[in-house]
């Protein structure tokens, strides 16, 4: 199928009543969301997941994605004028947008956020439109030993980029990637680690573990510093960006966008990258830098262009090779497995109207968003001022809702309690979830592969050697390795790892 | 008495590891041509009971972090909701249920204290989450459980 036909067969799907009013209400969540410190995309779709099964699979798609695209549009209305980050990846927001809304400029302030998200939300659609067939072929390709290394690099990357020790991570991530072994052996058909009870054959449930570390564990940890909770909101003037404004915006929102296409592809990597990146960059190349982190707009435009253009291009690798690059795709591809599609290269031909369906849903969200957030911005400051104390006990119902009903098994719910208690005793120790979360999902998938792998080779391992593929992939993880051991390369991750706490 | 917080994190990783490895070791190990179920697993448990040595070494000897305070009521007090609303729900129904956890939830936060227009606000919440997961999502789980039926 070509490009056009594509789009024209995602155009009827996505503009659908259903899957309009899904997409809508997908975005409508994500902002909220995002709007609101305290709770992630990734716990809201956990906690939601269980309510799309019922749907039909593209419509839970489209619905799920807009969460996540819609929550990187809130997470900036926080961020700027609460200087509270909304969602992790707007942390470089605060840093100049708050200084804005502090000099009565938030209004403008926010129409960059919003325009920039907007211009990288379309590029970064186009970029699926036009990369994601040529991947997907190509895809068709790889073996089991390339497969095995592209997940190596996957969790490589998530590892580096986690906050905190990289020893810590890797902790995780094998830590996940035991979870994931819990269950039936598909090959064997050997019951590992069941303890016995049939409530484990079929595997802990994934979004059980993510409901609980990130629901649960994010309420637990917010009760914690609940006096401190600033509650001051700045107020928005004029929307309206001067012609100087536009003028300083343009390249950074270019820059961005590009920073952001690039990376959100990179498995592991995720949005929070993208930002600090496209950050990063719009300083060294200012003719201001002095004025960062005090007002500079480009400060703002920037990071925000880039981490909307991930969000959209972070789904690449998720819908051409079924590996999810972010937590947040793990979950997508849990959403799809359930509903019985497998992701992959076949995606694409054998479901032609969801990959293009949710492709142009994306494109229609954007737009969706651009008109939610900048005319409503004065409702969505007043959602910030609604109090932890109210919120946290629905966040509650909602989980124990959601767990319960996936299976209306009642195990699933005491499991989330226990995963609710990790997830808090790991952000006390200072472990971040992000890889064990990601290492849950590819864990299982990286023992498949690396089982067919040496079963063609009859043992022999240089077969992840031999294929250039699997090589090439294999070095750049093993590159990735090193580079933190460089102390150079350690300082620039530490400082960019700390803005993010 | 002051714990760092990576000799809990590396004990946490070494003893999680020593018990999986404990477990693959029964399972069969396979060849590397032909793995068996406890191929995978005594690897990946191995190295993390590497990792957690690693985390424990670098707590005795690099900079120590220390464990802040734990707030213990909320700890305690929202799992233990969790499991009452799993105990609940079976017998008493969704509704008990929802309530049950709602109050319990919120008695753990500091700025508790009992009010009309909270209590309101409890009920509602409750009788519209009813509506929305019972009604309209369909989910099939009674509205009362089998204690409060004839």
């Amino acid at each position: 199928m070509d490009i056009f036909n594509g789009l024209l067969l995602g155009f009827s799907t996505a503009t659908t009543f259903s899957n309009f009013l899904y997409c809508f209400l997908g975005v409508l969540l994500g902002t909220t969301v995002g709007v609101l410190p305290g709770l992630g995309p990734v716990a809201t779709i956990s906690m939601l997941l269980p309510f799309t099964f019922g749907l039909p699979v593209d419509t839970a798609l489209i619905m799920l994605a807009g969460i996540f695209y819609g929550s990187q549009y809130g997470g900036s209305t926080t961020a700027i004028l609460m200087n509270l980050p909304g969602e992790a990846s707007s942390v470089v927001t605060t840093l100049d947008g708050h200084a804005m809304a502090k000099q009565g400029k938030a209004g403008r302030a926010l129409a960059a956020a919003a325009i920039g998200s907007f211009f990288a939300g379309t590029v970064g659609t186009l970029f699926i439109v036009v990369s994601a067939p040529l991947l997907a072929s190509f895809a068709l390709t790889f073996g089991p030993a390339e497969y095995f290394s592209l997940i190596v690099l996957g969790l490589i990357t998530s590892m580096v980029l986690a906050s905190g020790s990289m020893l810590t991570a890797l902790g995780m991530a094998l830590f996940g990637v035991m979870l994931g072994m819990i269950g039936t052996d598909v090959n064997s058909g050997a019951a590992r680690f069941t303890f016995g009870t049939p409530n484990l054959l079929d595997g802990l449930n994934f979004v059980v573990v993510a409901t609980g570390i990130f629901g649960l564990g994010d309420v637990l940890a917010n009760l914690e510093d609940e006096r401190s909770r600033p509650a001051s909101v700045a107020t928005v003037s004029s929307l309206f960006p001067t012609r100087e404004d536009w003028k300083r915006i343009i390249a950074p929102v270019l820059r961005g966008t590009g920073i952001g296409v690039l990376l959100g592809v990179l498995p592991g990597a995720g949005v929070l990258l993208a930002s600090f990146s496209a950050y990063a960059l719009e300083k060294k190349v200012s003719r201001r830098p002095d004025e960062f982190g005090k007002g500079a707009i480009e400060g703002v435009a920037a990071p925000e262009a880039a981490n909307n253009a991930a969000a959209q291009t972070c789904f690449i690798p998720m819908l051409t090779l079924g590996l999810p690059g972010t937590a947040t795709m793990a979950l997508m591809i849990g959403a799809l497995v359930v509903q019985g599609v497998q992701p992959g290269p076949e995606i694409l031909t054998q479901q032609p109207a969801l990959f293009w369906g949710l492709v142009v849903s994306m494109w229609l969200g954007n737009l969706m968003l651009l008109f939610l957030n900048l005319p409503l911005v004065g409702l969505w400051a007043k959602l910030i001022s609604v109090p932890y104390h109210y919120l946290f006990p629905m966040i509650c119902v909602f989980v124990a809702i959601g767990v319960y009903s996936i299976n209306n098994s009642v195990f699933d719910v005491y499991m989330m309690a226990l995963f609710g208690v990790l997830g808090y005793f790991f952000r006390k120790v200072g472990a971040e979830p992000a890889p064990l979360i990601l290492a849950m999902i590819l864990g299982p998938m990286a023992e498949e592969y690396l089982r067919r792998a040496l079963l063609i080779s009859h043992g022999d391992a240089s077969v992840f050697f031999t294929s250039p593929l699997s090589l090439g992939t294999l070095i750049v993880a093993a590159l990735l390795l090193l580079s933190i051991i460089s102390p150079r390369f350690r300082k620039v991750r530490e400082e960019g790892l700390q803005e993010a706490d | 008495m002051k714990i760092s917080r990576d000799s809990i994190l590396g004990l946490f990783f070494a003893v999680t590891g020593c018990v999986v490895l404990g477990i693959a070791v029964q399972y069969p190990f396979g060849t590397a041509g032909r793995m068996g179920p406890g191929f995978f697993p005594v690897i990946v448990s191995g190295l993390l009971v590497a990792t957690g040595i690693g985390v424990l070494v670098r707590s005795v000897s690099g900079s120590v972090e220390v464990l802040s305070a734990i707030n213990w009521k909320a700890l305690i007090m929202v799992p233990a909701a969790i499991v009452v609303f799993g105990l609940a729900i079976e017998p008493l129904g969704f509704l008990p249920a929802v309530l049950l956890l709602l109050v319990l939830c919120a008695v753990t936060s500091v700025k508790f204290h009992i009010e009309l227009k909270s209590a309101v606000g409890a009920l509602a919440f409750t009788g519209l989450c009813t509506v929305l997961f019972i009604e309209l999502i369909g989910l099939p789980i009674p509205v009362l459980g089998t204690w409060l039926h004839e």
